[in-house]
């Protein structure tokens, strides 16, 4: 009975001593709790002072980043526009200068037009000469004047000998010949008056012979030279047309490098048109990752807790590129530019 | 007369390369910053062609196709979507608007001027 008394009172004191062990228990578990809380909600503050505080600077960074990029970019668009209308600018000059086959029309045209003068040049003296033997010719005519000058003079000669005889056959008549002998004598005076006048036309027939021989030899040694000078011209002509089609040559080759290298430049360009867009692709993705930062301090306060899916689910939701995508999914930290692609409708 | 092209981007690099692209090829090119500015430059112009982004501020490629078209001057006027945008329901949208092509960025010169040339009439 006693052991029994024994076990029940000790029964008693452990049920007693673990009624109070409990209670000291569940009292210390509502106290951790409780704290455990607080620190929860001082992490759940802090976590949102800490996206208040650290958003708004990288969100400021990255527009500074995409602002400083975009103005950069705009003015080395613009320096390259301006770069692509010189060249532009150049190249249509250099085709204009040389154009109608490279200039070698208007080289031709001006041999053309230049032989033409110099073939006028030969025809004047062509003309020249012709006149010259014209005149060659009117020198023998006046020799031929001079022939008959001469012959005019014999025969006035031979008619005074003629009227002496009848004169002295007319004294010797006596009275009857008196009259005869008086048209002897007037024959006489007409044989001498066609003698000197044969003297007086030889003489004139002298001079103009003379005078047509140092017209004739000036006017050969004038053609002599203008000959000399029209071929010399002609040889000038032709070496300046020379020249000039050298140096037209020389632009002709230095239009054709030009040319080439143009084609080489317009690939360049059509490169760099397609590279320059890519500001506006690293734009895009930079605009949709501040935005999202920015709505981290939203996010944080509202759902008082560290949501990521919730911020990177409206990150994905601004997404407008197939890298982005491709990036945000695999995780890929480079991506190929994509191929142009067109759809007509 | 060569043909005047109307580019609306917000981005300058962007409207200056098609500028470049455009210009080489004998088109007058006047840009404009987003839909609105667009439908501004519009205004008292002869436009033969444009092309749009789509995602703009202000106002989107797609709403400005929807605008252009309730415009009796430009009912007919061709339009190009030039996008960096992949998604497939956008280019219908864009479809549905009117547009008459969708080129997605960053495009190649001559498959631009093919583009251009194939809905401008010569």
């Amino acid at each position: 009975m006693v052991e029994f008394l024994i076990v029940v009172v000790a029964l008693a004191a452990g049920l007693a001593a673990g009624y109070k062990a409990g209670t000291l228990r569940a009292g210390r578990a509502g106290r951790e709790a409780a704290a455990a809380r607080a620190a929860t909600a001082d992490y759940a503050r802090s976590v949102s002072e800490f996206a208040g505080a650290v958003a708004p600077v990288w969100s400021s960074q990255i527009e500074s980043s995409r602002t400083q990029m975009e103005t950069a970019i705009g003015a080395v668009t613009t320096e390259f526009s301006q770069i692509v209308d010189n060249l532009d600018a150049v190249l249509a000059s250099s085709s204009a200068a040389l154009e109608d086959g490279h200039g070698g029309g208007a080289l031709e045209r001006g041999r053309q037009r230049l032989g033409s003068v110099v073939h006028t040049l030969d025809a004047a003296l062509t003309s020249k000469r012709e006149a010259l033997r014209d005149l060659e010719a009117l020198l023998g005519l006046n020799d031929d004047l001079k022939q008959m000058t001469a012959e005019v003079a014999q025969i006035a000669a031979q008619t005074n000998l003629l009227a002496l005889n009848a004169s002295i056959e007319a004294a010797r008549a006596g009275e009857a010949g008196a009259g005869f002998g008086i048209v002897a004598l007037e024959v006489r005076q007409l044989a001498e008056r066609s003698f000197q006048t044969s003297e007086r036309m030889a003489r004139r027939v002298e001079g103009i012979a003379g005078a047509i021989a140092s017209a004739l030899s000036k006017a050969e040694g004038d053609a002599e030279r203008e000959g000399v000078a029209v071929t010399r011209a002609n040889s000038e002509v032709s070496e300046v047309l020379d020249d000039l089609g050298a140096v037209l040559a020389g632009l002709r080759d230095s239009s054709d490098q030009l040319e080439r290298a143009a084609v080489g430049i317009r690939s360049g360009v059509a490169g760099a048109i397609v590279n320059l867009q890519f500001q506006d692709r690293i734009g895009q993705v930079l605009e949709h990752l501040r935005e999202n930062i920015d709505r981290m301090p939203v996010v944080v306060a509202e759902d008082r807790s560290l949501n990521a899916q919730r911020l990177l689910d409206e990150l994905a939701a601004t997404y407008t590129m197939h890298q982005e995508r491709e990036a945000h999914l695999t995780g890929a930290k480079t991506a190929a530019v994509p191929e142009s692609e067109i759809t007509f409708f | 007369m060569s043909k005047t092209i109307l580019i609306v981007d917000d981005s300058a690099s962007v409207r200056q390369v098609v500028t470049i692209a455009l210009r080489g090829a004998g088109y007058e090119v006047v840009a404009a910053t987003d839909g609105k500015d667009a439908l501004k430059q519009l205004d008292g112009r002869r436009i033969h062609l444009i092309i749009s982004d789509v995602n703009m501020p202000n106002m989107d490629g797609i709403t400005l196709v929807g605008e252009v078209k309730k415009l009796p001057s430009y009912r007919f006027t061709p339009i190009i979507m030039l996008t960096t945008e992949s998604q497939e329901d956008k280019k219908r949208q864009a479809q549905a608007a009117g547009a008459k092509a969708w080129v997605t960025k960053p495009f190649q010169p001559d498959q631009m001027l093919a583009a251009v040339s194939k809905l401008v009439m010569p």
